[in-house]
């Protein structure tokens, strides 16, 4: 479970201070999609690097599994990251000058995962986005849907409890967009790990069990469970607080 | 990660860029290639000095002089006071001076001295000609052969103790003195002319007496010719402690005596010598030596030992070395410089890929070492290739400066596979620094930052 308790951010200080997150808390069960929605400088990717521990609290605290993110130190931090946790950009980020399989293996050898087992993983990795024939091709080949296929691939080599992507498919056309959506929720489903969708678009975050709407840096209203607009409730969908 | 991992990672960066990496390595190889060369010319020109040194010198000898400013820088501002055992030498500058020379006295001197087993002058005789029957006559110099000296020989051989009268010939003379080949000199007879030291009241009298034919007589009573043997013929060396030596002719130290007293008689240089060598009981123990030495300058004389001449000659060397070491120094700093904008650079285009790997939990030790191992890939890729440049440049110059320079199998360049290693090894921990502020600054950026960055 990843709980956000009081968590704000201020930048800045004194009268030049900015509030990007203002006492924002709720739960998220693991295995969950949610999806925080808001305008662009809402304060929604700000929310999403903390809770990835990537930038750090003004106040308030991200428990995960009842762990505390900012009581571990640089080292730990990193460490738990590397196994728990992935991310899938906009701008995709994959090197072009490199193969897809150097890309995808990129995970592994942060986590220090033995060279024996790391094919494996890379090709199961390929081949559930559908791009195992591409393995030894050089990323900047792929068209941009493949690229974000491949940076989903990336995403679950390690296979990480919790995925963040920021905006996925911000820079794909609707088609293909739609299709990597396809592939992450199947993905969710089929691996089980919570996915924390950031995104300004409504319809794509209506797709999540949860969504979380931000406003100037405020939850905008209680987070949404799926359940409440579309009455399919699963068993065991979290109480968001 | 795993250090396979950041070198592999390292690696591949630099391929992918490759035009900057090799540009960035020619910098390195630059310095890498002069002090490749600096190095090896140094360990030639060492080896050559040993050689040289080994080759003529006995190291339990000391080189002693009468006057000890011969090994010194001479003071020749202040009037020096005379000497009736003095001489004059010219220095290079076609300056004369006068210096102090050993006499028999001196001889017997340095023989009583503890721990010298013998002394005999160095004698170097021009003689007015050498020549045999039927053939020209050449100018020739004679020394005595110092017996620790084993020259290559063409033809015949060198006894222990050389009998009076006999000589080592150089083969610059065989053909010369009309023998067909080395050995068709050995055992043939040639003369060696000297003039005695022109008298010049004893011609003058005799013009004035019997006229030109009178004078002309009294000259040519001068020259005096002496038969010797020949024992050995030597081949041209290509290590003389002296330029100009090639043609020196040898005999046992009593026959070149015999022949400089009869030079010299009835003239103010009659058994006065500019040097002479003294043999030292036990003296390959250097501190026997240096005790004779020691005493030898408590007395007043000159004394200078093998390794005296050795370290001479190693100063020179050094001093030449140390310019070409600067020049490589400088290019070697020149290059650091080229990495660290180099390694900037990397920083500056990885920067999102920088944000990724943080994002993604690498330890910022790990970012840091990835672009410290892409700076040692360049130097140790700039180091290689200078090396292997200066050595293959070096292997095919060798034989044509050892022809050009007349050193016959001496080489100039040596080149060392340690020192060429810890060279590399050295260029490639400067590079390793060189990038250290890059690596720096990439462990250092804020992940955040680096992904938004375009």
């Amino acid at each position: 479970m990843i709980s956000i308790k009081n968590l704000s951010k201020i930048y800045g200080k004194n009268e030049s201070h900015f509030v990007a997150l203002d006492d924002v808390s709720f739960e998220v069960e693991n295995g969950e999609t949610v999806s925080i929605i808001g305008k662009s400088g809402s304060g929604k990717s700000t929310l999403m690097h903390i809770m990835s521990g990537l930038d750090h609290p003004t106040s308030g605290t991200v428990l995960i599994n009842e762990v505390d993110l900012f009581m571990m130190k640089q080292k730990a931090m990193d460490d738990f990251r590397a196994t728990e946790m992935s991310f899938i950009f906009q701008a995709f980020f994959v090197e072009a000058n490199q193969t897809c399989y150097q890309n995808v293996v990129l995970p592994l050898e942060i986590a220090k995962v033995p060279l024996m087992k790391r094919k494996a993983l890379v090709m199961e990795a390929l081949t559930a986005v559908e791009l195992s024939e591409k393995a030894n091709k050089l990323a900047g080949t792929l068209s941009g849907g493949q690229k974000q296929r491949l940076a989903i691939a990336r995403a679950i080599v390690n296979k990480p409890s919790i995925i963040f992507a920021d905006e996925p498919t911000g820079n794909l056309d609707s088609t293909t967009g739609e299709k990597i959506m396809a592939l992450l929720f199947g993905l969710n489903e089929k691996l089980g790990c919570t996915i924390i969708l950031v995104t300004h678009d409504s319809e794509l975050a209506s797709r999540c069990k949860l969504q979380i709407r931000i406003k100037d840096g405020k939850l905008d209203a209680a987070p949404i469970e799926k359940a409440q607009i579309k009455p399919k409730p699963k068993a065991g969908l979290r109480r968001v607080l | 990660m795993r250090l396979t991992d950041v070198l592999r990672r390292s690696g591949r960066s630099l391929l992918s860029a490759k035009t900057r990496t090799i540009l960035t390595s020619f910098a390195i190889a630059v310095g890498a290639f002069a002090l490749t060369l600096t190095l090896a010319a140094s360990n030639g020109a060492q080896n050559y000095a040993d050689t040289l040194i080994r080759n003529n010198f006995d190291p339990s000898q000391l080189i002693v002089t009468g006057d000890q400013s011969l090994f010194n820088k001479a003071d020749t501002s202040n009037p020096q006071e005379y000497n009736a055992n003095s001489g004059s030498i010219t220095n290079q500058a076609g300056a004369s001076r006068t210096v102090k020379l050993i006499s028999d006295s001196d001889l017997s001197t340095i023989k009583g001295v503890r721990g010298v087993e013998s002394v005999e002058p160095v004698i170097q005789l021009s003689l007015q000609y050498l020549t045999r029957d039927g053939m020209k006559k050449y100018s020739a110099t004679i020394q005595a052969f110092n017996p620790y000296r084993k020259p290559a020989l063409l033809a015949g051989s060198i006894p222990p103790t050389i009998a009076n009268h006999t000589l080592i010939l150089p083969e610059g003379y065989v053909s010369a003195l009309g023998f067909k080949d080395p050995k068709n000199a050995i055992g043939q007879q040639v003369r060696l002319a000297m003039r005695k030291t022109v008298d010049q009241s004893a011609i003058l009298a005799a013009l004035t007496v019997g006229g030109p034919s009178a004078a002309a007589a009294q000259n040519a009573a001068n020259t005096t010719e002496e038969t010797f043997t020949v024992i050995a013929v030597t081949a041209k060396a290509s290590t003389q402690v002296q330029p100009g030596t090639e043609l020196y002719l040898y005999s046992n130290s009593d026959s070149v005596i015999e022949l400089n007293d009869a030079t010299t008689k009835d003239s103010a240089n009659y058994h006065k010598y500019l040097s002479s060598l003294v043999k030292v009981t036990d003296g390959t123990n250097s501190t026997k030596l240096k005790d004779v030495q020691d005493r030898l300058k408590k007395l007043g004389y000159g004394a200078q030992s093998v390794k005296d001449t050795q370290a001479t000659l190693t100063q020179i060397i050094t001093v030449l070395q140390g310019i070409v070491l600067v020049f490589g120094l400088i290019a070697v700093i020149a290059s650091v410089f080229g990495v660290v904008n180099t390694m900037y650079i990397s920083v500056l285009q990885r920067t999102r890929e920088i944000g990724l790997m943080k994002a993604l939990g690498m330890h910022k030790r790990d970012i840091s070492s990835l672009f410290r191992y892409e700076a040692a890939l360049i130097g140790l890729l700039g180091g290689s290739l200078g090396a292997f440049g200066a050595f293959a440049l070096g292997t095919v110059l060798n034989p044509l400066i050892s022809k050009q320079l007349g050193l016959g199998e001496q080489r100039l360049l040596d080149f060392r596979v340690g020192q060429i290693g810890l060279l590399i090894l050295a260029l490639v921990v400067i590079a390793i620094i060189a990038g250290l502020l890059p690596a720096r600054k990439a462990a250092q950026l804020d992940p955040i930052a680096a992904l938004r960055t375009e």
